[in-house]
């Protein structure tokens, strides 16, 4: 039979064609018939035909509504209403939407600062959809002085406290091995923090989503991939520092693993940030950015402690690591502050999750095996905790 | 040009359904018929379910009587034996109750109509004045809800003196059965006299049957713009007020009759803010 073998190997990659052929032919049957199957079992309800209002934006003399359709059935967009009045508008976009494509509504209208607004879109079909505005504040749009904006927010929250936080690595180099054991410890503490942070972020956004975008399997797809891939990358790392790919990380290369995880996470937080100040939502407090930045602080510390009882690191180096920790805050203004996309916000928030659990995983394979009591003494527990608990306490500044 | 506003959209600005025409049934009623005792004044109105565009774009699952909401004028001199053979071509049992005077078996409330099937209405005209109609099976929200209703003018045996003569059913449509009204109109649908103004001369007396059988909202309004107006309520007697507001219940209604002092454009509308701009709004277009 072997001497077949060579003549069907290539065939396999046509029989595995053959069930995907096959749905076609039954996808095409019932597509034909599928309805006069159903009545048998009943009749589907009607759709629901509520809009999604994805975002609401202000601007002189002026609102304007982005709207999705959520469902499978198309969805038109028949009139709008401002505080339950009927007022007349153009749309830049399609009229009838098909599923999950969007439209924006343009609506002429002289709206009063700070007021609440409630406006709404009813369907071809008499349904209303509305949304409530809480306090109207102009929307700025793209601009030069908001580009530079948001990008002085993102590197006040992120490369600030995490550069910082640097400062405490001549200090460490003087502490005894116990204590970089501490430090390591509670920056598995405080990246385990800001896992389970990011993951309920994930969850809360999706929650908001239309169905069809499937949030759950987003956040899966995008924790996996991240874990994934940075497993991958500090695999690579090992095996360019000459060791044993499977070897624990240390030094530079944990602390640029530990910067990565960091900087997606603050990728994230950026956009959260940036968002919230662009749709009125957030009160940009002078005290809010203090909070965020004394909540990033330590996360500097978890960058530095790695590298506290290696060979010394050039300022650059640190310069560097610092900017992967924090930079991604700037884009994640960027982001959040001039495009509207909340599946954006769901994926980085899981890719935050997936990098900040495999850093976990790094620094807890180098703890156990530099701890002097292992992952069992009394430091190792006492500092991941500790990480634990100054996230939450420093968290009450931004909460 | 100006920014539109909502307050005050006029022609192509108003999103409102329909030709200029569309509604002329509605507006314009039957000519009033000279006093004269036990004449027959027969009518045939059936039940239909229709889908009405209710606002520019928005369709509404009606019941109409004559496939609009409201449902045809129904005019009768005081006296006249008034017979409405009612059809239901509906998919619900349906009944035609009449304000006025007549015996209880012709009230609408007993006799229920089931689909398909039919019934004689036939009474004396009486008492003269603005009367309406509406459905009276149950649940009784959703039956005028859904569009039915109408106006039923009786005229007195003394003719009215000539004038411009209108009809206004003020009413609303809950499109998403969340029993708020999610637009306002008269004669139907949302904006049609703001996009299409009422024509009306000088140097004529305008006179409107106006009722209102606007569900959900205890009250409903009308208010005219730049004068004032004499408001007979139910038009069952000479008795009048002398003003440019006047606000009634469901059911509640009356003949308002306006001698213009001015050509223009004249706003009428609810008094009710939110009715105007959901669609409770026109104009009377005044020419010499």
């Amino acid at each position: 039979m072997d001497s077949a073998a060579p003549g069907l190997s290539g065939a396999w990659r046509f029989w595995a064609l053959l069930p995907l052929l096959l749905l076609v032919g039954v996808v095409a049957v019932f597509a034909a018939r599928g309805s006069s199957l159903l009545d048998l079992v009943g009749r589907a309800p009607p759709p629901a035909d509520q809009f999604d209002i994805r975002r609401v934006e202000f601007a002189p003399g002026e609102i304007r509504i982005r709207v999705t359709n959520p469902q499978r059935p198309k969805l038109t967009i028949a009139t709008v209403t401002v505080d339950d009045g009927v007022v007349p508008f153009r749309l830049d976009g399609p009229r009838e939407l098909g599923r999950l494509r969007s439209s924006t509504i343009i609506v002429p209208f002289q709206w009063v600062e700070d007021d609440p607004y409630t406006v709404g879109v009813t369907s071809s079909t008499g349904i209303q959809t509305t949304f409530d505005v809480p306090a109207a504040v102009e929307t700025r749009g793209p601009s030069p002085k908001g580009f530079l904006g948001y990008a002085l927010i993102g590197f006040l929250v992120g490369i600030v406290p995490v550069a910082l936080g640097l400062g405490w690595l001549p200090s460490l180099r003087n502490a005894g091995a116990r204590w970089i054991v501490t430090f390591m410890a509670l920056t598995a503490g405080l990246l385990s923090f800001l896992a389970l942070d990011a993951l309920v972020e994930a969850l809360d956004l999706q929650a908001g989503l239309p169905s069809g975008f499937q949030g759950p399997g987003l956040i899966l797809l995008g924790v996996a991939a991240s874990y994934l891939v940075l497993t991958f990358v500090s695999q690579r790392f090992s095996a360019a520092g000459g060791r044993d790919r499977g070897a624990p990380l240390e030094g530079v290369a944990l602390a640029t693993l530990v910067a990565i995880g960091i900087g997606l996470h603050n990728l994230g937080e950026g956009l959260a940030i940036g968002s919230s100040i662009a749709i009125g939502e957030l009160a940009l407090g002078t005290f809010l950015i203090v909070g965020f930045m004394v909540h990033n602080v330590t996360e500097g510390l978890g960058i530095a402690a790695p590298i506290a009882d290696g060979a010394r690191v050039r300022v650059v180096r640190l310069a560097v690591l610092a900017v992967v920790a924090g930079g991604p805050a700037i884009l994640g203004a960027w982001i959040g502050g001039f495009i509207t996309s909340d599946v954006l916000g769901v994926l980085f928030f899981a890719l935050a999750v997936g990098a900040a659990l495999q850093v976990v995983v790094e620094v807890v394979r180098y703890v156990a095996r530099r701890a002097p009591g292992g992952l069992r003494s009394g430091h190792v527990i006492g500092g991941y905790l500790a990480g634990i608990a100054v996230m939450y306490v420093t968290g009450l500044l931004v909460a | 040009m100006a920014v539109p506003t909502h307050a005050a959209m006029t022609g192509d600005e108003a999103p409102a359904p329909g030709g200029p025409n569309a509604l002329d049934a509605l507006l314009y009623p039957p000519p009033a018929l000279p006093h004269k005792p036990g004449r027959v004044r027969e009518y045939n109105v059936a039940a239909a379910d229709r889908e009405l565009e209710v606002a520019s774009g928005v369709f509404f699952s009606g019941w109409t009587y004559n496939g609009t909401a409201p449902g045809p004028v129904i005019r009768a001199t005081e006296d006249d034996i008034l017979r409405v053979n009612f059809t239901n071509g509906g998919s619900h049992p349906h009944t035609i109750h009449f304000h006025g005077i007549h015996p209880s078996d012709m009230d609408g409330v007993f006799e229920i109509v089931e689909p398909g099937g039919s019934f004689t209405y036939e009474f004396p005209a009486r008492p003269y004045g603005m009367q309406l109609y509406h459905c009276h099976s149950t649940p009784l929200k959703k039956h005028i809800a859904k569009g039915l209703y109408g106006a039923f003018i009786i005229d007195p045996p003394e003719p009215r003196r000539p004038a411009q003569e209108l009809v206004m059913v003020l009413n609303g449509f809950d499109t998403d059965g969340d029993g708020e009204n999610n637009f306002y109109g008269v004669n139907g649908p949302a904006f049609y006299y703001a996009k299409y103004p009422i024509r009306v001369r000088r140097s004529q007396t305008v006179r409107i049957y106006l009722a209102n059988l606007t569900e959900f909202d205890p009250i409903n309004s009308f208010h005219l713009h730049g004068d004032f107006f004499r408001y007979y309520p139910t038009g069952s007697s000479d008795h009048f007020e002398y003003t440019d507001t006047v606000m009634l219940c469901q059911g509640q209604r009356g003949i308002v009759e306006i001698d213009f002092a001015n050509t223009g454009r004249f706003m009428f509308h609810a008094h009710q803010s939110e009715f105007t701009e959901l669609g409770w709004m026109g104009f009377f277009e005044v020419v010499d």
